[in-house]
């Protein structure tokens, strides 16, 4: 289980640039909850992802992780409870390293790295099956190096890379948005199959409203730096995408609306 | 070019393509242009030159310098990921204090070796030959070392998130990994390999002298510059090997543009800057000459 506890991030306090990103939330997430996000530009959902995977730290508040104390922590020692997939695909892999390479360095994720060989022959086997798993053929080119990659095979391995050492909770930050379409059907069908088969615990931002309500058992809007709803199932299963749109227009005190989200 | 001055190439070629080494770890695995080599090259000399005449045995004093090299790197690092100072402006740092420290460390700012015992007198003794052939043979040994070592250490669980570092550290902390440890543990790495070579260079030349890391980044650079050039390869294996092939053929082409000579007119020891001024254009923009080549064919 993951909390959030009146959690308050400011970027350049005490300047002409200061903003708060985000403005003391708390929020609860449950083991095997899958939670998408949604909120304008800007409303703070990175930030807040970036606050529980530990790339900022809050500056009022505290994150718990099963319990325990995390607030203070730099991500790379909260890596162990973590899994991340970003926006760009060319963040959650290094394209100089071999997809086997990228795949060991995952492996060893909360784990102590040594001067062992980092891919051992048993490893590969491993690593093969797993690929398989994403029906791309990838696990026929374990030596390829991942710069050799299209955008949504780096965007697979990624989650792959996420998820291979069963983390507490999946991070997806608009993992799809830099996709094509079909290249981001596909990259979803392989989240949902991952989150299925691993029974992963899920924080999903997106600003496809469709797919926020058609994916997963809750959904939390933001907006300017606050969780302005957050909703589950059973009584998300009554909402439509126009009861979102409503309720945004809503809290900017405005008509309807910005083209982005209707398009989606 | 005489046999003596082809050896005298191919030795250099090879004590420096150990420094090389060091600076390949620092620019390419870990994208790092890391100055403070000029320091902890003469570093290296120094310690071994004031440990040697004070009749310390030649691999422990090698052994000294490599250390002194990599604590020297250690603080490079820290400057720049603890104490947020520019890349660039930490190795320089840390290069001019070397300076004063290398002076300190000989009491004068140079040392002869001549007439002491090196690294090289076990071997001149047992087959009873030269130094300048002794000497070209012994790196040769050390570089097949070195450079198994190398592409080992890099292919470790440790290694893989040291080149992963310098390639996107953002995946490496998302992976548990603490990005400022690989890049001060690199540094370590890097110079101290830089300050051994720096010490097999004062036992080979028989003398250690403040001065002669000037130029050590520009000589390193382009070795692993020159490397990529002829041998182009992905795997790290191809590079570790084309940074000794980079500094060997640097050192051909310094030793044979010295030998020129066109009526009255000869290049010597103070044109060297210029010399590799235009051998790094000359590889830099090599590939781009074989793409016009290849484009017009
Ligand atoms: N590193 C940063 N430095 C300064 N301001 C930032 C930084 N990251 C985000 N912000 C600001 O914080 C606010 C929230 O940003 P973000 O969390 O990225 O929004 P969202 O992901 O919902 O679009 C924005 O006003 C943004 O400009
Ligand atoms: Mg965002």
């Amino acid at each position: 289980m993951i909390e959030l506890l009146n959690v308050k991030k400011v970027f350049n306090p005490g300047t002409v640039n200061e903003n708060v990103a985000i403005k003391g939330i708390s929020l609860k997430i449950n083991q095997y909850d899958f939670i998408t996000v949604i909120g304008s530009n800007g409303a703070g959902k990175s930030t807040m992802l970036n606050l529980i995977s530990g790339s900022y730290i809050p500056d009022v508040g505290s994150i718990f992780i099963n319990d325990k104390d995390v607030s203070k922590y730099p991500n790379y020692q909260r890596a162990s409870y973590i899994g991340q997939v970003f926006q760009d695909p060319l963040s959650g892999t290094a394209g100089s390293l071999t997809i086997e390479e990228n795949l060991a360095i995952a492996l060893k994720r909360g784990k102590k790295r040594g001067l062992g060989l980092g891919v051992k022959g048993a490893d590969r086997e491993f690593f093969r099956e797993k690929l398989s798993q994403l029906g791309l053929g990838l696990e026929n080119r374990l030596k390829d190096r991942v710069g050799l990659l299209s955008g949504g095979q780096r965007q697979a391995v990624t989650l792959l890379m996420a998820t291979m050492v069963k983390p507490e909770i999946l991070l997806l930050d608009e993992h799809t948005a830099a996709l094509d379409p079909k290249t981001a059907a596909k990259i979803i069908e392989l989240t949902e199959y991952f989150v299925n088969e691993y029974r992963l615990t899920v924080l999903m931002v997106t600003h496809n409203m469709r797919q926020a309500l058609s994916l997963g058992n809750r959904t939390i809007m933001m907006h300017e730096g606050e969780i302005i709803l957050d909703i589950s199932s059973p009584e998300r299963d009554q909402l439509e995408v126009k009861d979102l749109l409503e309720m945004f227009a809503r809290v900017r005190g405005e008509d309807i609306v910005d083209d982005k989200l209707l398009l989606a | 070019m005489s046999y003596y001055a082809l050896l005298g190439a191919l030795e250099q070629g090879l004590v420096y393509g150990i420094m090389s080494l060091g600076v390949y770890i620092t620019f390419r695995v870990l994208d790092f242009p890391d100055l403070s080599v000029d320091g902890t090259f003469p570093l290296g000399a120094s310690i071994a030159a004031i440990l040697i005449t004070n009749n310390f045995n030649p691999y422990l004093a090698s052994l000294f310098a490599l250390l002194a090299g990599a604590f020297a790197g250690i603080i490079t690092g820290v400057l720049n990921t603890k104490l947020k100072i520019l890349n660039l402006l930490s190795g320089i740092l840390v290069m001019i204090a070397l300076y004063s420290v290398n002076i300190r460390i000989m009491g004068q700012p140079n040392t002869a070796l001549l007439g002491y015992d090196t690294v090289f007198t076990p071997f001149e003794n047992f087959f009873g030959l030269e130094r300048f052939v002794i000497a070209p043979i012994f790196f040769v040994f050390v570089i097949v070392i070195l450079v198994i070592f190398v592409v080992w250490f890099l292919h470790t669980d440790i290694g893989l998130s040291m080149r992963a570092t310098g390639d996107n550290p953002k995946m490496v902390r998302a992976q548990g990994v603490n990005d400022k440890f690989m890049v001060i543990l690199g540094l370590a790495f890097s110079n101290g390999l830089v300050a051994l070579s720096g010490s097999f260079v004062a036992q080979s030349q028989g003398s250690a002298d403040v001065n002669m890391g000037i130029g050590t980044i520009v000589a390193g650079l382009a070795s692993v510059i020159l490397g990529e050039a002829f041998l182009e390869g992905r795997s790290v294996f191809r590079a570790v090997v084309s940074v000794i092939i980079g500094s060997t053929i640097y050192r051909l082409a310094i030793a044979v543009a010295l030998s020129f000579k066109i009526g009255n007119f000869q290049l010597n020891p103070s044109d060297l800057n210029l010399i590799t001024a235009f051998i790094v254009t000359f590889a830099l923009i090599s590939p781009n000459i074989k793409k016009f080549i290849r484009v017009r064919s």
